[in-house]
C-alpha cells in the first residue's frame, strides 16, 4: 500500500481510541463527587506538589543515552554496506567505535553511569 | 493453495473492476483501517488471557474459568466492564496533555503494524528502512508515557514515567545494536530482504554464537522496553501502584493496557523476523524433500507461532525473575549489555566479512 | 486540489502551528509536547518526499532523543509544575518584530531565488547510497567527516558530564 499506510494507520488509531472512550462516556452515568477527583494516593491526603525537583541522575542518562543514539543512527548505513566493502568497512567503524568507546570508559571513570 | 495474499489479491481485483479507481483506493484503505483495528482489538483479547492462562498454570492455578467455556470469554467480559467504567480526571491535572497522551501511546502502536510481514506478501508497506522505521516509531511511545505521567498530577505517576522513561531509552540502544547485527548480515534493512536471507535457514541458526548472543540481548531489551517483569519497576502495583497510569480509568486505561500488550506482540515479531525468519518455513540447508513437507503449513501459521512462541518466552521471564531494583536495571544495561552488544557487532562484522556464517 | 498537497498542506500546519504553541504555551511541558508535535510535522515532510532514512533519523535523534532529554531537563527544574510569567509588553512587541523581519528577509530571498531542476539526474538516496559515500576513501567520499563525527560524539560526552557531575555534587551538597 506504500505510503499512505500510514495515514490509514494513524486516522484508524485516532478512531479506534476516540471511539472507544466516546462509547464509554455514552454509556457511563459517571455521578459527580469531589473526593472522586483527588490525586490518588493510597487514601492518604496529597502533601505538597506534585511536581517536585527530580534527580540530575535522569539526565545524566538522557544525555548519554543521546550520544550512542547518534551513534546507532551512523551504524544503520554502515551495517547495510559492510558486507559489500569489507575490511576497510571493519576498520573505519572500529576507528569510530574505539574514540566512543574512551568516552564511554571516561563516564565510567567518573562515575556516570553509577546511580545515586 | 489460498493464502493470505492471494485473498487480498482477489479483493483487489474485484474491488478494480467494480468500482473507478478513487473509490477502489479508498474502499481499500478503509478495509485495512478495519482489518488492523480488528487485529488490534483480537490482540488485546488473546494476549490479556494467555497472559493469565499462562501466570495461573506456572503458579500451578487454574486461572480465568467462569465466564464462557472454559474461561475463554474473561477478556471479553473485562473489556466490557472497562466500557462501562468511568473516567476520570484528576483534579489539578493538566486535562489536554491527559486525554493526548493514550492517542500518542495508541498511534505509535499502530504505526509499527505497517512493515510487519504476517505472511508471505502479506505486508502493509515494504519500506526500504523497515527496521529503522520500527525502531524510530517506537521511540515515540516513551513520550506517550511521560505525558500521561507528568499530566496526572499524582506523585506515584510521575515518578512511574521518569523511571520508565529512564529504561525505555537505555535499552533501546541494544535492541537497537542487536538488529544492526542482523542487518550486517543481510545488508539490508528492508523486512523482505530480511526474510529471504533465511531461505536456507534461519540467522539464529546460521548466524553462530555471535547471532545467539544478539537474539538474547535482543529479548532482554525488548522486554525492558515493553516495561515487562522483571524490568516492571516503572509500572510496579506493589511499589508505584502501576506507575504512569495511576490515575487513568475506564477507556483510556484501556487504551494504554492494549498498547502495551500490541507493543509487545510488535517487538516479538520483529525478533521472530530477524532472528527465526518471520514467515519462512522451517528449512534446513538443501534437503528439499524436508523443506518441500515444511512449505505445506501455510506462511501466517509459521509468523503467529514463532511470534506467540516469543510472546509466552517473555511472559514465562515475569514468572522466573525477581523484580530489579533501578540501580541495577541501569547497570545492567549501561555496563553489561551495552559494551557486550557493541562488541558482538564487530564480531558478527568479522563472520559477515570471512563468510563464515552459512 | 490533489491528495498529495492536502497532506502537504495539513503537515504545513502542523509544524507551524505547534511551532507557534511551543512558543506561546505558559506552562514549560506543553511547550516541550508542542515542540515534539513541530518536529514529528518535519519528520513527516521527509516521509513526504519519501526520504525514510532521514525522516527515520529525525525521529530517532530529535524525538526519541532530544526531546526525552528536554523533558528530562524540565523535571530538574524547581518550578515546573507553575505557570511561565508572562514577558513584558516591550520583548512581545519586539520579538514579534524580529521574527517578522526574518520572514520578510527570507520570503524576498525564496521569491527572488528562480527554483530551476537541475541537469543531473538526482542520486538515489538508498541507505546503501549513503552508506558507501560516508565509507568511501576516496575523494568524493565522506569518511574523514565520517570519523570527525566520533570525535564530536566524544567531545559532547565529556562535555556534559563534566557538566552534569558538578550539579550533581552541588545538589548533594
Amino acid at each position: 500500500m506504500g505510503a499512505a499506510s500510514m495515514i490509514v494507520l494513524i486516522i484508524s488509531a485516532i478512531v479506534f481510541a476516540a471511539g472507544g472512550i466516546i462509547t464509554s462516556k455514552i454509556l457511563v452515568m459517571g455521578i459527580k463527587n469531589p473526593v472522586k477527583s483527588q490525586p490518588y494516593e493510597c487514601g492518604v491526603e496529597t502533601i505538597g506538589n506534585t511536581w517536585v525537583q527530580f534527580n540530575v541522575g535522569y539526565y545524566l542518562f538522557a544525555l548519554i543515552f543521546l550520544i550512542f543514539d547518534v551513534e546507532i543512527v551512523f551504524l544503520y548505513p554502515w551495517a547495510v554496506v559492510v558486507k559489500s566493502i569489507g575490511w576497510t568497512a571493519l576498520l573505519e567503524i572500529m576507528i569510530f567505535l574505539f574514540i566512543l568507546f574512551l568516552g564511554f570508559l571516561y563516564a565510567h571513570k567518573k562515575g556516570a553511569l553509577k546511580w545515586v | 493453495m489460498w493464502s493470505l495474499s492471494s485473498i487480498t489479491d482477489i479483493v483487489q481485483t474485484w474491488l478494480g473492476s467494480t468500482f473507478n479507481p478513487t473509490i477502489a483506493l479508498l474502499l481499500q484503505f478503509v478495509m485495512a483501517g478495519l482489518l488492523v483495528i480488528t487485529l488490534f482489538a483480537v490482540l488485546g483479547l488473546v494476549l490479556v488471557f494467555m497472559e493469565r492462562k499462562v501466570s495461573a498454570y506456572m503458579q500451578v492455578r487454574i486461572g480465568p474459568n467462569r465466564v464462557g467455556p472454559r474461561g475463554y470469554l474473561q477478556t471479553a467480559a473485562d473489556t466490557l466492564k472497562l466500557l462501562m467504567k468511568e473516567g476520570l480526571v484528576p483534579a489539578g491535572a493538566d486535562k489536554f496533555l491527559f486525554n493526548l497522551a493514550p492517542y500518542v501511546v495508541m498511534i505509535s502502536a499502530m504505526l509499527l503494524m505497517a512493515p510487519i510481514a504476517f505472511a508471505k506478501d502479506f505486508q502493509m508497506w515494504d519500506l526500504n528502512i523497515g527496521v529503522l522505521y520500527v525502531s524510530s516509531v517506537s521511540s515515540i511511545a516513551v513520550i506517550g508515557i511521560l505525558m500521561a505521567g507528568w499530566s496526572s498530577n499524582n506523585k506515584y505517576s510521575l515518578l512511574g514515567a521518569m523511571r520508565s522513561g529512564a529504561q525505555i531509552v537505555s535499552y533501546e540502544l541494544s535492541a537497537g545494536l542487536s538488529i544492526i547485527s542482523i542487518v550486517i548480515l543481510v545488508g539490508s534493512l528492508k523486512i523482505s530482504d530480511i526474510i529471504a536471507s533465511q531461505q536456507d535457514g534461519w540467522w539464529i541458526f546460521k548466524g553462530h554464537i555471535p547471532a545467539i548472543i544478539a537474539f538474547v540481548i535482543f529479548l532482554i531489551a525488548v522486554t525492558a522496553e515493553t516495561n515487562r517483569a522483571p524490568f516492571d519497576l516503572a509500572e510496579a502495583e506493589s511499589e508505584l501502584t502501576a506507575g504512569f497510569h495511576t490515575e487513568y480509568s475506564g477507556m483510556r486505561f484501556a487504551l494504554f493496557f492494549l498498547a502495551e500488550y500490541a507493543n509487545i506482540f510488535i517487538v516479538c515479531a520483529i525478533g521472530a523476523t530477524l532472528f527465526l525468519g518471520g514467515w519462512m518455513p522451517f528449512h534446513i540447508g538443501n534437503l528439499q524433500a524436508f523443506n518441500h513437507i515444511m512449505d505445506y503449513i501455510p506462511s501466517s501459521i509459521w509468523f503467529f507461532g514463532k511470534t506467540f512462541f516469543l510472546i509466552f518466552v517473555i511472559m514465562w521471564f515475569r514468572w522466573t525473575f525477581p523484580r530489579l531494583r533501578i540501580d541495577q536495571l541501569l547497570n545492567l544495561e549501561w555496563k553489561y549489555l551495552l559494551p557486550i552488544s557493541m562488541f558482538n557487532v564487530l564480531l558478527v562484522t568479522i563472520m559477515a566479512i570471512m563468510k563464515w556464517h552459512f | 486540489m490533489e491528495a498529495k498537497e492536502i497532506i502537504f498542506y495539513l503537515l504545513a500546519a502542523l509544524t507551524l502551528g505547534s511551532g507557534l504553541l511551543a512558543v506561546t504555551a505558559r506552562k514549560i511541558f506543553r511547550a516541550a509536547i508542542f515542540l515534539l508535535f513541530s518536529l514529528i510535522g518535519i519528520a513527516g515532510f521527509y516521509f513526504w518526499l519519501q526520504y525514510e532514512f532521514i525522516a527515520a533519523v529525525q525521529i530517532v535523534v530529535y524525538v526519541g532523543g532530544i526531546v526525552v532529554l528536554i523533558i528530562f531537563s524540565i523535571f530538574l527544574t524547581q518550578q515546573a509544575g507553575t505557570d511561565l510569567p508572562n514577558p513584558p509588553l516591550r520583548r512581545i512587541i519586539f520579538s514579534a518584530l524580529a521574527a517578522l523581519f526574518g520572514l520578510i528577509f527570507s520570503w524576498m530571498l525564496i521569491s527572488q531565488h528562480p527554483f530551476k531542476p537541475g541537469a543531473e539526474s538526482p542520486v538515489a538516496v538508498s541507505v546503501a547510497n549513503i552508506g558507501s559515500m560516508m565509507l568511501n576513501v576516496n575523494d568524493t567520499g565522506y569518511a574523514l567527516p565520517f570519523e570527525l563525527v566520533s570525535i564530536l560524539l566524544l567531545a559532547a560526552m565529556v562535555g556534559c558530564i563534566v557538566i552534569a557531575i558538578k550539579s550533581r555534587t552541588e545538589t548533594a551538597n
